[in-house]
């Protein structure tokens, strides 16, 4: 496929992101978004990182980032708006909204990258995120995910069941699966 | 034609992660880039004309 560009950005940032949980800031953390779905399909353009992350001491009901900030500030990391920029990439920090989140984080898989271990979403949890979410570029990854036989369908099928999504589920299908094959 | 771009995607998708995080840190690179050229075109197309005199900015001497 040709020689590629290793400026191991995605190395470090990844590197960064495991001493959070090395150091206790984090107790565990999954890669999510576009990036985690590059596992399983073609990459596909991307402008930030998704991490979503269990903290080590959530709190009361009020759930701050800032330790996370404060810890990656401290080792270069810049704050830019919703993102803290690592080793060159943005990286979108988020805690988890719903037990949906909570389970793909805790079902996370290890992946390795240029010798980095780090932990990716598993592909029925990104498409049942997706259809919770509901927005276009999140159902144009869906159709990829269903078109290229990259999720498991018992699977998939039982964590829309659970996290009550069926019915967005067929819709879903209605409008954007039948009549293609 | 759609068999060739089915082929090219099947054959990207089964690189490896380290190889599709170095495509997409190029992708991102480039989309960057367009972004960047895309600002820089607006700005000067937005910039008015200095030192041309046209009928709109000739002073009554």
């Amino acid at each position: 496929m040709g020689n590629f560009v290793d400026n191991g950005f995605v190395k470090r940032t990844i590197e960064l992101i495991n001493a959070l949980q090395v150091d206790g800031i984090i107790h565990h953390y999954a890669i999510g978004g576009a990036v985690a779905a590059t596992f399983y399909l073609e990459p596909a353009a991307t402008l930030d990182v998704d991490v979503f992350v269990l903290l080590s001491n959530p709190g009361g009901s009020l759930v701050s980032l800032t330790p996370i900030y404060e810890y990656l500030k401290a080792r270069g990391g810049i704050e830019d708006r919703e993102h803290i920029v690592l080793g060159d990439w943005p990286v979108q920090f988020l805690v988890p909204a719903n037990d949906l989140e909570t389970e793909a984080i805790a079902a996370s898989i290890p992946v390795d990258v240029e010798g980095v271990r780090t932990w990716i979403m598993l592909a029925e949890h990104l498409v049942a995120i997706a259809i919770s979410t509901g927005r276009a570029k999140d159902y144009i990854r869906v159709v990829q995910f269903i078109k290229e036989k990259a999720v498991d369908q018992v699977i998939l099928q039982a964590i829309l069941k659970n996290h009550g999504l069926l019915s967005k589920w067929e819709q879903f299908q209605h409008k954007y699966l039948e009549g293609s094959s | 034609m759609t068999k060739g771009k089915d082929e090219m995607r099947r054959q990207l998708a089964s690189l490896s992660f380290t190889e599709k995080i170095k495509i997409l840190e190029k992708l991102r690179d480039r989309s960057l880039g367009l972004a960047a050229v895309g600002l820089r075109q607006k700005r000067v197309s937005e910039q008015p004309i200095v030192g041309k005199e046209t009928s709109a900015n000739r002073k009554e001497e």
